[in-house]
């Protein structure tokens, strides 16, 4: 989001505070047909679709107070209509209700004991939103500096590797390099974050992936 | 026998923001296979514990994702070569719905009419504004 983006969203929120419905209008007009085209690649019918846009936009308007203008707005509405989607797809029995813990941990991870956990939780929801942000300052000043650079073939090397999960041997041949390269960028760029998040004084125990 | 589903994509799964493809494809699973369910569920107490997936993050803030006005330049051709075809990968390969669903608005723009676009508006209009602070 760039500042002039940031600036005119700022604005147009505290209009809204204020009860305008001119900056409602706006909005409606500003989000509506992206809203529109993210639930209808899940909902075929184009009145529930519809209704789910008409559904975020009142999800929005009752969780203002909640809103941090420091978020982005258009990521906001989308995160509502997920969740409306998700609602939605849950009735329809298409997105199967999940259970909230597993005493089965399929992938290695075991919660630790009650009381111990319980703990963590409080520790790291006081602690979650100073370290996300730390992460996410250091990982976009990277991504803009290879942007710049023209370092499209690297951004996409680690971007497949985080953001998809796939391994060095599939990234490599989807991208027509070798192992070792993708090997060198993910170590390159693990350095690096690991550096920006060590100069913060955060625990390494927060982001795992980097210390493994 | 479960496909292999990587926690990477279960996370995606969970904020809605895996292509859609891959999304059906997950629910269609969960439906049969019930080791499938354990493994979301220690995706959603490993969150829960607050530890943080790199993934999870850059998705979630969309650190990569190109602005609105690069996709219009995207459409509309006029982007260099080397930054349209991280635009193509982003949309294609990562498959990124947040900027998919840019793109499809853009292209609706030329093909809707004016009158169809002004009903739906204020149709959300009149079913929200009742929502909105009172001004002072």
């Amino acid at each position: 989001m760039d500042a002039s983006t940031s600036s005119l969203e700022t604005l147009l929120i505290s209009r809204i505070r204020a009860g305008e419905s001119e900056a409602w209008n706006e909005l409606i007009a500003r989000y509506e047909g992206r809203l529109l085209g993210f639930v209808s690649r899940r909902v075929a019918n184009r009145a529930t679709a519809e209704d789910l846009v008409q559904e975020t936009f009142v999800g929005f308007l009752n969780s203002l107070p909640n809103y941090d203008p420091e978020q982005s707005l258009e990521g906001y509405l989308f995160s509502i209509a997920a969740h409306k989607l998700t609602d939605l797809l849950r009735h329809e029995g298409r997105r199967p209700t999940m259970p909230l813990v597993t005493e089965d941990s399929s992938d290695g991870w075991q919660p630790v004991d009650r009381g111990r956990r319980a703990s963590s939780i409080v520790r790291s929801r006081e602690r979650h939103g100073l370290e996300e942000s730390a992460l996410v300052g250091a990982m976009a000043e990277m991504i803009a500096h290879w942007r710049r650079r023209g370092q499209w073939e690297r951004l996409q090397c680690i971007e497949l590797l985080w953001v998809r999960g796939w391994s060095n041997k599939e990234v490599a041949a989807r991208l027509g390099i070798s192992e070792q390269t993708v090997a060198n960028y993910k170590f390159e760029t693990i350095a690096r974050l690991r550096s920006a998040i060590h100069g913060q004084g955060l625990p390494e125990e927060v982001f795992p992936e980097l210390y493994q | 026998m479960t496909a292999a589903f990587r926690t990477t994509d279960l996370e995606a799964y969970l904020d809605e923001a895996l292509p859609v493809e891959e999304m059906t494809r997950i629910e269609k699973t969960l439906r049969d296979d019930p080791s499938l369910a354990r493994q979301l569920a220690a995706v959603i107490a490993r969150r829960d514990s607050g530890m943080i997936s790199l993934g999870e993050v850059w998705r979630r803030h969309r650190l990569s994702c190109p602005t609105r006005q690069e996709l219009g330049s995207f459409l509309l051709g006029v982007l260099p070569d080397d930054a349209a075809k991280y635009v193509a990968f982003h949309l294609e390969v990562v498959g990124c719905r947040c900027c998919q669903a840019n793109l499809a608005d853009l292209m609706n723009q030329q093909a809707e009419t004016q009158s169809s676009v002004e009903s739906r508006r204020r149709k959300y209009f009149q079913s929200s504004a009742g929502h909105l602070p009172r001004s002072e």
